[in-house]
């Protein structure tokens, strides 16, 4: 008992040795504290922005062959929604218009528009459309759609409109009413944005260490491996907490991002995450035989599957299922679900346990192999 | 020309043929490098092209059926038919609906009252309710899926109980739609060029700047120094292969997309060559100005991340520029990549040639040009 005690101790001392040793070499080089703690801020601040796959100012050229009432009523349906964007240009030149980006669909109204409309038939008007981004496409297919519907409802007397479909959908939209990226994306970028912060700081201590040399000084000292890893974590983990919550804070109050459910899950979630991408950036570290090996590695193994296997921008059930498979044993895929969740549906621990067993259980297995990889010998 | 080239100029070239051989041999030499530098960028670009499906076509949802009857089946059957909504589960109640949105696996849900079949029969209007989950593009297509659908089912009804609709309307608006390059609006063509900007970027600014650190950093800069090479022949020797290696990344990932993802290929590949050479120029520049402002590997490649992740995603590669706030649109035309995706989606989807994107070429060269002037001089200023 009591010689446990005193291991215990010894192990203890000898990490926050090791953790004070990695906070020294942490403040000599302020310029990288700087941009670690600096760093996702900016970017939080520039994504939150500028990330968005809202529908807005669609360049659409006009040609109105008719020129009639009706049909600059027609065109100002779609023109005065902020939607879509008048540009000059006309249908002959479409091709080229989209060739040059310089409209991405073309309204075409033909003569006759209007006495069709007189006559009581179907008044038809043509949308060129350039479909090489398809998603855009898709959106503005479907806006179209909704605007010509409610042109012909306004034509249509309001009373008979209502009263003569057989049908009627209610609409309810849960957690998101306004329908903005930004609530959506915020969240899985600061988790993003983190992780980043997190591998990329540690897979390059301990490659740095070993290509210098100054790791065999350690292994001529009586600190074990598991100490000299842990205490490498640790002064990383404290940095990467403080990010978390400086990054919630500006999600909150900068995007509007609301906070549903409860804080201290959301640093439970946080802490875990963090411990396996910490882990992970050491396996990493203690894999590579030098920092340029470290930090390729660390791109391809966690910070693409981080963005593209997560579910921030991407939806996972989306995709073909050999990439659903992989994307359970990435780490961020459980952390934006589980901030998500507290975040945006106030979801508590009884829906989320999942997700914080998956990442406890990334955080363990990365910090384990981590250890049992790092031989101390000199190779 | 008529003059014969002096002996410094000859002696330029040689120097400049040596220096681009010894980075040859280091590159082959080292596997891990090669892989870095040829199969990543393939590994990747397979990995995107797969998961980036913005398709939102089979949007998992809920179904609750609480009426059950012939009409209600008929009728779901019917909006399911057309792929856009996907069954993912049947639900008997609207908390269990929201319990699985909650979850993640579904975006939305259907839910049909009891009575919807009575009401449907009693000529009363049949209620329909969807509950949509967060995720705003999806929830879109979802809603606007079963409001189209219901529209057109309705009208279809109301004609064939007497034409009621059509008698009172005078006349409907309808737009016909036309899709030019892409009518069956696939996503992967127009994904792959942007990750063709974005891999790019990747693969040689960073290991330009890392690796030029790394080589002040352990010594071997100083080494080259005392022998009596000069910067220019040094510099566009050492950056001589990565030009080489982008160049065969770009034809590697336009192979692996036409044979994968079905990329066209419409325009003359001239174009994309020349706008790849800019491009390059651009991100090698970046690469050499990181590597002279940083001590050592790790300060080179936090910078290389710093420039790449904001270059990447303000650059329309991944969400539009369209969609950004005024003063982040205006700040996009600095950004090569922006300008080198903008070309190569044209030249691949559209078929545009040197008429067509020239604005785009003419801006890789200026933003190039002055960047690797910059990087360059200072380099120059270093060695001394």
């Amino acid at each position: 008992m009591r010689e446990r005690r005193i291991r215990l101790a010894r192990f203890t001392v000898r990490l926050v040795a090791i953790a004070m040793k990695e906070v020294l070499h942490i403040r000599r080089e302020p310029r990288n504290l700087a941009l670690a703690l600096g760093m996702p801020v900016v970017l939080l601040l520039l994504f939150g922005h500028g990330v968005s796959f809202d529908l807005d100012r669609v360049p659409l050229a006009i040609s109105d062959g008719d020129r009639t009432e009706e049909s600059r009523r027609l065109v100002n349906a779609f023109v005065s929604s902020k939607d879509f964007q008048a540009v000059p240009g006309r249908a002959e030149d479409a091709q080229d218009l989209f060739l040059r980006g310089q409209a991405l669909a073309v309204l075409v109204v033909r003569r006759g528009y209007a006495s069709s409309l007189a006559r009581g038939e179907t008044g038809e008007a043509q949308l060129l459309v350039d479909g090489a981004d398809a998603v855009t496409a898709r959106s503005l297919l479907s806006k179209a759609y909704e605007i010509t519907r409610s042109a012909s409802q306004r034509r249509a007397s309001p009373a008979s409109a209502g009263a003569s479909s057989p049908f009627k959908v209610k609409v309810s939209t849960l957690y998101n009413p306004e329908g903005r990226s930004a609530v959506l994306f915020v969240p899985g970028l600061a988790a993003y944005l983190v992780a980043i912060g997190a591998v990329l700081l540690t897979a390059l201590t301990v490659a740095g260490e070993l290509e210098r040399g100054s790791m065999e000084q350690l292994f001529a000292s009586p600190v074990g491996r598991l100490e000299i890893l842990l205490g490498k974590l640790l002064p990383y983990l404290a940095i990467g907490m403080f990010q978390l919550l400086v990054l919630i804070g500006i999600a909150t109050s900068v995007f509007d991002v609301p906070l549903r459910g409860s804080p201290v899950l959301l640093l439970a979630a946080g802490f875990l995450f963090l411990v396996g991408m910490l882990g992970q950036g050491l396996l990493i570290s203690v894999l590579s035989k030098n920092q340029l090996m470290a930090t390729q590695a660390g791109a391809l193994s966690s910070l693409l599957p981080s963005m593209l296997l997560s579910g921030m921008m991407f939806p996972v059930e989306n995709m073909p299922l050999p990439l659903q498979l992989l994307s359970r044993i990435v780490p961020a895929r459980y952390m934006v679900n589980a901030l998500r969740g507290v975040m945006l549906k106030g979801n508590g621990i009884t829906t989320l346990w999942p997700d914080l067993l998956a990442l406890a259980a990334f955080g363990v297995a990365a910090v384990a192999l981590a250890t049992t990889r790092f031989h101390r010998r000199v190779a | 020309m008529s003059a014969r080239p002096s002996r410094g100029q000859r002696l330029g070239w040689l120097q400049f043929a040596a220096v681009v051989r010894k980075e040859v041999l280091q590159t082959v030499r080292d596997p891990s490098m090669l892989f870095m530098l040829i199969a990543a960028p393939l590994i990747q670009g397979v990995l995107f092209g797969f998961a980036v499906d913005f398709d939102v076509d089979r949007v998992p949802t809920a179904i609750a059926d609480f009426d059950g009857g012939s009409q209600s089946r008929e009728q779901l059957r019917h909006l399911l038919a057309d792929g856009t909504l996907r069954r993912a589960a049947a639900v008997r109640s609207v908390g269990e609906a929201k319990e699985l949105i909650d979850r993640g696996g579904t975006a939305a849900a259907v839910v049909i009252p009891p009575r919807f079949g009575s009401d449907l029969l009693a000529g009363r209007p049949a209620e329909v309710r969807v509950v949509l989950g967060t995720d705003p593009n999806r929830a879109g297509v979802a809603a606007s899926a079963v409001s189209r659908y219901f529209d057109e089912a309705g009208a279809e009804l109301a004609r064939e109980r007497g034409g009621r609709v059509d008698e009172k309307a005078p006349g409907s608006v309808t737009v016909t739609p036309q899709m030019f390059y892409n009518p069956r609006l696939q996503s992967a063509p127009y994904v792959i060029p942007g990750i063709l900007a974005m891999l790019l970027v990747v693969v040689t600014t960073i290991v330009s700047a890392m690796g030029l650190s790394r080589e002040r950093e352990v010594g071997t800069l100083e080494q080259v120094l005392v022998t009596p090479i000069r910067p220019l022949p040094l510099l566009a020797g050492k950056m001589t292969p990565f030009v080489f290696i982008g160049l065969l990344d770009v034809l590697l990932l336009l192979a692996m997309g036409c044979w994968i993802f079905d990329v066209p290929l419409r325009g003359p590949l001239l174009v994309l060559f020349a706008g790849t050479l800019l491009y390059l120029l651009s991100t090698l520049g970046v690469g050499l100005l990181i590597s002279t402002l940083s001590r050592t590997q790790q300060q080179a490649f936090v910078g290389g991340f710093l420039f790449v992740l904001p270059a990447v995603m303000l650059s329309g590669v991944i969400t539009p520029i369209r969609s950004m706030p005024a003063w982040l649109r205006a700040a996009t035309w600095v950004n090569p990549l922006r300008h080198f995706q903008e070309l190569a989606r044209a030249n691949v989807l559209k078929g545009a040639g040197f008429r067509d994107v020239w604005p785009q070429l003419a801006l890789m060269a200026i933003f190039g040009t002055a960047i690797f002037t910059i990087a360059a001089l200072r380099f120059r200023k270093q060695l001394r």
